[in-house]
């Protein structure tokens, strides 16, 4: 909490001014935040690790990534400081509505004070959070590019055509694989080889470990997005990025308007408490009905 | 004399490490190719009396299947355009000799004949004659 001013009527009006300042900055904050490229930062880089990465996971390396950061732990900060100007606002509005007389100015004032630091801390908090929005979309596109200029390489007409070859084979071999066996078995003068003998073992237990993973509850949020490829999931994860930027915008202006209305508080508690300091001071102007009484009254 | 035989010894030592790392480098597709121009030398050598090219093909069969079968089971060559793996996959009858045979119930030297385009009408309407 800040200190108590010691003559509020002055100090209102220093609060005042200092108000109008808060609010034509928070109206300007986005502007600023362009400018501004300083403070704690997360540089995460489109690694040929993140390209290979399945999406859902590339999300989870990317939060993680950001919850080591500098960037992200000055946001947990700065939201555990807004948690604390909320538990302190709604302190003093209770202490408010027990209050009267020059306590209550007092605390008035200083309600505006620490809604003044709650909207402050709040921009800061909302500047953080465009910085990671951003640089997360950043590196979204720079790996939806990799991956474009990747599978644009994949796909050159002698590779294509090799794959298609190598499909064929693989189709073929499996679809005569247990005739061709048998055939083999029965010829063979010796027993199964080795490899055959290994591959078979282990086939099988490759098989019951593929059944584990797709009974596996936590396999079921992958099979979610099983219908879209890669690409198709990072575009949607750039689009939620998107529209968190968009929503911060509009959260934006709401701090906007919380600023205006703070120093539209201040300024009519700064015209009261003016008001009431005027009233006090100033002495009181005697009647013409009392002026009368001393005139008749006296010989 | 003996100097020179030191030398010789050094060297053919050398060479055999050299010889030894190649392999050791050379990939199941590499391996299938030694593999089945084997084969096809044991099928076609002249010297070789018909019962021992059938036990040296038998044994040659079960090894050329596996190599096979570890090609066209590996993952890791979906995709890899190099010469050696293009010319795997481009005709799977001469590159899969044991299976193709296996699949056509025919003597691998039969197919192998067949894709070279010598098949036994052919051969039977081949005439003698002068260039």
């Amino acid at each position: 909490m800040t200190s108590l001013p010691s003559c509020p009527w002055r100090a209102g009006r220093r609060f005042l001014a200092s108000l109008l300042v808060t609010s034509a900055l928070v109206a300007a904050a986005p502007a600023a935040s362009l400018a501004q490229a300083v403070g704690p930062s997360w540089q995460p880089q489109a690694s040929e690790r993140l390209v290979k990465l399945p999406p859902q996971y590339l999300k989870k390396s990317l939060d993680s990534d950001f919850a080591d950061s500098e960037l992200g732990v000055a946001l947990r900060d700065t939201e555990t400081k807004v948690r604390l100007k909320m538990q302190t606002l709604a302190d003093l509005q209770g202490a408010i509505e027990r209050a009267d007389g020059e306590v209550r100015t007092e605390l008035r004032h200083q309600f505006l004070a620490e809604k003044k630091a709650f909207i402050d801390t709040m921009n800061g908090k909302q500047e953080l959070r465009r910085k990671h929005v951003k640089t997360r979309k950043q590196v979204l596109e720079a790996v939806l590019d990799r991956l474009n200029r990747e599978s644009r390489a994949d796909v050159s007409p002698a590779r294509a055509q090799l794959v298609e070859k190598q499909k064929a084979a693989r189709q073929r071999f499996e679809s005569t694989f247990a005739d061709v066996d048998l055939k083999l078995v029965s010829a063979m003068t010796t027993h199964e080889s080795r490899y055959a003998r290994e591959y078979a073992k282990n086939m099988a237990s490759i098989q019951q470990l593929v059944d584990a993973v797709n009974a596996h509850p936590m396999n079921r949020n992958a099979e979610e997005d099983e219908g879209l490829s890669r690409a198709d999931q990072i575009r949607r994860m750039i689009a939620d990025s998107e529209a968190e930027l968009a929503l911060l915008e509009q959260e934006e202006r709401a701090l906007g308007y919380m600023a205006k209305l703070v120093a539209l508080d201040a300024q009519g508690l700064a015209e009261e408490v003016e008001a009431a300091s005027i009233g006090r001071d100033a002495p009181e102007t005697p009647s013409l009905e009392a002026a009368v009484k001393v005139f008749v009254g006296s010989n | 004399m003996q100097l020179r035989l030191k030398h010789f010894a050094a060297g053919a030592a050398l060479l055999a490490v050299a010889a030894a790392a190649a392999a050791a480098t050379a990939g199941p597709v590499e391996n299938l190719e030694r593999e089945r121009a084997i084969m096809l030398a044991t099928l076609l050598d002249p010297n070789l009396a018909p019962g021992d090219r059938q036990a040296k093909v038998e044994t040659a069969k079960a090894r050329l299947a596996d190599l096979e079968r570890i090609v066209l089971r590996d993952s890791s060559l979906a995709g890899r355009n190099t010469p050696a793996v293009r010319r795997v996959f481009e005709n799977y009858d001469l590159s899969f000799l044991v299976h193709a045979a296996l699949e056509k119930n025919m003597a691998v030297v039969d197919v192998w004949f067949e894709q070279m385009g010598l098949t036994s009408a052919n051969v039977l309407a081949a005439r003698k004659g002068r260039k």
